[in-house]
């Protein structure tokens, strides 16, 4: 059944990113009449997970007819540009099609073979049990984001498994991270004085007066650290690990990472980190279910013609389809926007490789979830690493999705080059102990965070920006929340909703009303406990 | 903790807009008949203990929130749950017709393979009936669902339609036994399935 859209709202929003949908929740949630519309099939634009089979389908950009049209009174915006598309740099197979004799023997010690032996065609057949992220994030146990689920009750559509373990690259090969007090005791990599060392330093980090740090306002975190004689190795730790600097980072926002490292410390597992379950896509989602429930309308695939706006310059309707759809605000992703309107000098990108892989770059008797923070070496930027295996939900029994990203400075290959190389086999059948790639994915994303995005010329138009190189989502949750209170300045953002016990529905029939009750699930301020218990069970 | 809960069952009501999805579901589990329908927001998903044949079980049964319209229903709706509610409605062929579709659906984005379904062929109490009771049968039939005829108006087989579902469920115990993943997380105090063993599988935040 073809049902049209309603064709008057609150609010349009366009694309269906993380920042789109945030807003979109919070706009439903206060009652907005809200039309949520997506010119992709798919939820989740730039930030959308894809199985094996759909992502080497994936469009490189949004193809839009180009004219500005001058209509009596009004003017007609085409929609999207092709400056914020994905730019795909590779995609390869590493293993044959099929491999044909395989069907004929069928002795067990072939079934036990079998594993190893991967091929396109088995990999496809199983496409669905793969969620690659465009946009992967791991979110901090005390981070923005994990508040804001809590505190809007979004918590309850996700899952997640927590990062079991940091590694960064020292000395020529993988080192754990010792991160959290038990972890840096029971460290037989460091020493009983830099044991000491570390957890004084730590300790000044989080509880250190300004005296501690006085004097080095315009130096290195990297100065200070020396100067406190810590050793080398430690140095490595905190610099790169912990802090996730460079060499070049300011003594106080050195300070300040580290503070967002160990203030997530504790609550879950044995890292600060996070990870969405099934992958970071379904975090989008998330949030556009919350906003159907209180009455958002969803239409993806839709053929969006154009943006229509006054003489005045002001926002009054999108074209769907044949339709016109009326409304006063717009919010719309960066990359639907009209190319006429915004200054694209200056756009950065983010070298993004996807892998498949047959092990983990640090085989242990479990399953790890792994963030490999790969330091800055020889003028390329630091290298974050984030392998994931099948019980995250994001790839088969077996097999690791392993993402690499970095700023961009050439292209995605080059960029990465030097730390894919230490980690994998360079050449394929090569056997040694490092784990084959069975597929690759080389691709630049757009890095929006910094692009300016004030629509002056446009009123009522607000634009969100795309992924960034952000572990977390703490600057999509801050625009989203800034856009939001310039449309609604008085209204709450992201109010808890109620959860379904609290909806007590009274009346038959007529006088039906929805109460929300009144006392709250207060969540405990100190999971400490709980966590020190979960760190625990973690172990075993 | 409710500690005599043999388990937590997702369920899931599919099927096209106006069928009476929400009615049903309202039914169940308030007993309550709304024909303006102003009642679902806000509604996530509705929770409901059942005893079945001595085991008390808890169900979180899903609504669509409005997301089958424009057929945008995420993948993570469909994710986990133990049994499917495909709903029809008897004066309408064009519902009936479509059920093929969420037919199909279910079997792209369900994560479990034998999960249950149960076809409703709702609205019974109205005169201007347009699929007869054989017909609906015999679509169950042919899929090898469960059947039966309701409205949630009149309050007829909607008890049953819930409870037969269920029982086939308890039935397949793969389906719900819990073979918890472990080590993972949510963050929310929610009703969802295979989380009975909390700490040395999934965490709750709160
Ligand atoms: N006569 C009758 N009307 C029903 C029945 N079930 C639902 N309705 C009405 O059908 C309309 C759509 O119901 P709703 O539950 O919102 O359908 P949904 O879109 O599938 O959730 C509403 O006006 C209901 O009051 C029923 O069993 N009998
Ligand atoms: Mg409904």
């Amino acid at each position: 059944m073809e049902y049209d859209l309603p064709s008057d709202f609150d609010i349009i929003v366009v694309g269906t990113g993380m920042v789109e949908s945030i807003v979109s929740a919070a706009a439903s949630r206060i009652g907005k009449r809200v039309l949520h519309i997506d010119s992709n099939s798919y939820y989740g634009g730039l930030w959308a997970s894809f199985n094996l089979d759909s992502i080497s389908k994936i469009p490189e950009g949004n193809r839009s007819q180009p004219v500005v049209e001058n209509k009596e009174n009004e003017i007609v915006y085409p929609v999207g540009n092709d400056v914020f598309d994905l730019r795909i740099h590779s995609q390869k197979w590493h293993i044959p099609e099929s491999n044909p004799e395989k069907d004929v023997d069928e002795s067990d010690s072939a079934v036990a073979q079998e594993e190893h032996e991967w091929t396109q065609e088995k990999l496809l057949k199983i496409s669905r049990k793969f969620n690659i992220d465009l946009a992967p994030k791991l979110h901090f146990a005390k981070g923005d984001f994990v508040e804001l689920l809590i505190s809007s009750n979004i918590a309850r559509y996700s899952e997640f498994r927590s990062v079991s373990r940091i590694l960064t690259w020292l000395n020529g090969s993988l080192e754990i991270v010792p991160c959290s007090r038990s972890d840096v005791f029971s460290s037989n990599r460091v020493s009983v004085i830099e044991k000491r060392m570390l957890m004084k330093l730590l300790t000044s980090c989080v509880d250190g007066d300004e005296n501690e740090f006085k004097g080095y306002e315009g130096k290195t975190f990297q100065s200070y650290l020396k100067d406190r004689k810590l050793t080398e190795n430690l140095i490595h730790y905190v610099l790169y690990a912990i802090a996730m600097c460079t060499d070049d980072t300011l003594c106080l926002e050195g300070v300040e990472k580290t503070k967002r490292f160990l203030g997530s410390l504790g609550r879950f597992g044995k890292t600060p980190f996070l990870y969405s379950m099934y992958g970071s896509g379904e975090i989008t989602q998330a949030f556009c279910r919350l906003s159907a429930v209180f009455g958002g309308i969803y239409a993806l695939n839709q053929s969006l013609n154009g943006f229509i706006y006054d003489n005045d310059n002001t926002f009054k309707g999108i074209i769907c389809g044949k339709q016109r759809i009326n409304a006063t605000h717009l919010v719309m992703s960066l990359e639907k926007l009209p190319k006429e309107i915004v200054d694209f000098s200056t756009t950065e990108y983010i070298s993004r490789a996807i892998f498949i892989t047959d092990k983990s770059i640090l085989e242990d008797e479990r399953e790890h979830l792994t963030l490999l923070l790969f330091p800055p070496v020889d003028r390329k930027a630091a290298c974050v690493v984030l392998e994931l295996g099948s019980l995250t939900g994001t790839c088969p029994k077996g097999l690791h999705i392993v993402h690499v990203f970095t700023k961009q400075t050439v292209n995605p290959e080059d960029d990465l080059k030097h730390c894919v190389e230490k980690l994998f086999c360079k050449r394929e059948g090569e056997s040694n102990s490092s784990p084959s790639i069975l597929w690759s994915f080389y691709f630049s994303a757009p890095n929006t965070f910094s692009q300016k995005l004030e629509c002056e010329k446009l009123l009522n138009t607000y634009v969100c920006p795309g992924p960034d190189l952000d572990l977390d989502y703490d600057p999509a949750i801050e625009r989203a929340k800034e856009i939001f209170e310039r449309i609604y300045s008085n209204a709450e953002f992201l109010p808890r909703a109620p959860d379904p016990e609290e909806i007590i529905i009274e009346g038959e029939d007529n006088n039906n009303i929805i109460n929300e009750t009144e006392e709250r699930a207060e969540v405990p301020a100190d999971q400490g406990d709980v966590s020190s218990e979960l760190a625990h069970e973690d172990d075993t | 903790m409710e500690d005599d809960i043999l388990t937590t069952l997702k369920i899931l009501i599919i099927g096209e807009s106006g069928v009476g999805k929400s009615s049903l579901l309202l039914r169940f589990t308030d007993d309550n008949f709304d024909p303006e329908q102003t009642l679902t927001i806000g509604v996530d998903f509705k929770t409901k203990r059942l005893n079945i044949d001595g085991n008390n079980v808890k169900l979180a049964i899903w609504d669509t929130a409005g997301q089958e319209r424009f057929r945008t229903l995420t993948p993570s709706y469909y994710r986990d749950a133990q049994g499917a509610i495909l709903v029809y409605d008897v004066c309408n062929y064009a519902t009936f017709s479509k059920l093929e579709t969420w037919l199909n659906e279910l079997e792209t984005y369900s994560t479990k393979r034998n999960i249950v379904k149960m076809v409703v062929a709702n609205k019974i109490d109205m005169e201007n009936r347009e699929v007869s009771r054989d017909e609906g049968l015999h679509f169950a039939k042919k899929y090898k669902t469960l059947f039966i005829e309701a409205s949630a108006k009149t309050r007829d087989g909607v008890q049953s339609a819930f409870e037969e579902l269920v029982q086939q469920i308890i039935q397949t115990p793969d389906l719900w036994d819990s073979y918890s993943l472990g080590n993972n997380v949510s963050l929310g105090n929610k009703d969802h399935p295979a989380h009975t063993s909390q700490c040395s599988g999934y965490c709750n935040l709160v």
